[in-house]
């Protein structure tokens, strides 16, 4: 044994990045992505051009949708049974969970919310782990999800 | 050549346990280091005896002692 070290993880990442483990905690916890980015993107500009038309007064409302129209680009929605969850990127750039459902408590929400940022968060966390560890040629030995749902990864290389 | 292992377990709330083993020295802060500033920060860090023994280097030192001695040719 040499060093052992507790690290709390820090999500600063591309907005792909953040999609993909995203996707990895929704298809772990049972969700499936119901919109896309690009579907979404797609709707908007349906409804900006909807909107053009109904508003064609209104020069300055080109711009506005223009600008929600980017942000929606870095969205996903999950559904499960009556539960949605948004991921999106906020105005201050930061990763935004949450959950609704007409059918279901403010508790039951808060606690889906809070573990599919879990979820999203150890995902994310793996890729980019394994990512790295592979550009520093380190071989995986062993890899196992544990009885807890923590990931255990063993990894090995021959330094000269 | 020198054997260095990791072992990663990422918790289910996305917590981080790195244990380097096989590296001695300076080695293993150069791991640790590369490690916090892909994962985050660090909450604890725990040497241990590995840690404090030296790096093992394979190093041979050859040394040749010229003499001339008196009345040599």
């Amino acid at each position: 044994m040499s060093t052992v070290l507790i690290l709390a993880p820090v999500i600063i990442s591309n907005w792909p990045a953040i999609a993909v483990a995203a996707a990895g905690a929704a298809s772990a916890l049972g969700f499936t992505v119901k919109q896309t980015a690009q579907e979404m993107l797609q709707q908007d500009k349906q409804a900006q051009q909807a909107q053009t038309q109904q508003n064609v007064e209104l020069e300055l409302a080109g711009s506005e949708v223009l600008a929600q129209g980017l942000a929606t680009d870095q969205r996903i929605v999950l559904t499960k049974g009556s539960m949605q969850i948004v991921v999106e990127r906020d105005a201050r750039g930061r990763c935004k969970v949450c959950a609704s459902g007409k059918a279901h408590s403010k508790a039951e929400l808060k606690q889906a919310a809070e573990e599919f940022t879990q979820k999203l968060t150890q995902c994310f966390i793996y890729d980019k782990v394994m990512r790295e560890l592979k550009s520093k040629s380190f071989q995986v030995v062993n890899e196992e999800m544990m009885q807890d749902e923590s990931i255990r990864i063993h990894v090995r290389r021959w330094v000269d | 050549m020198a054997q260095h292992d990791v072992e990663i377990t990422i918790s289910r709330t996305g917590e981080v346990k790195v244990h380097i083993e096989g590296v001695k020295g300076k080695a293993c802060l150069e791991y640790a280091q590369w490690l916090t500033d892909v994962i985050g920060q660090v909450k604890s860090r725990q040497l241990t005896s590995e840690y404090y023994e030296p790096e093992v280097k394979s190093r041979i030192d050859l040394h040749q002692d010229l003499k001339v001695e008196d009345g040599a040719p």
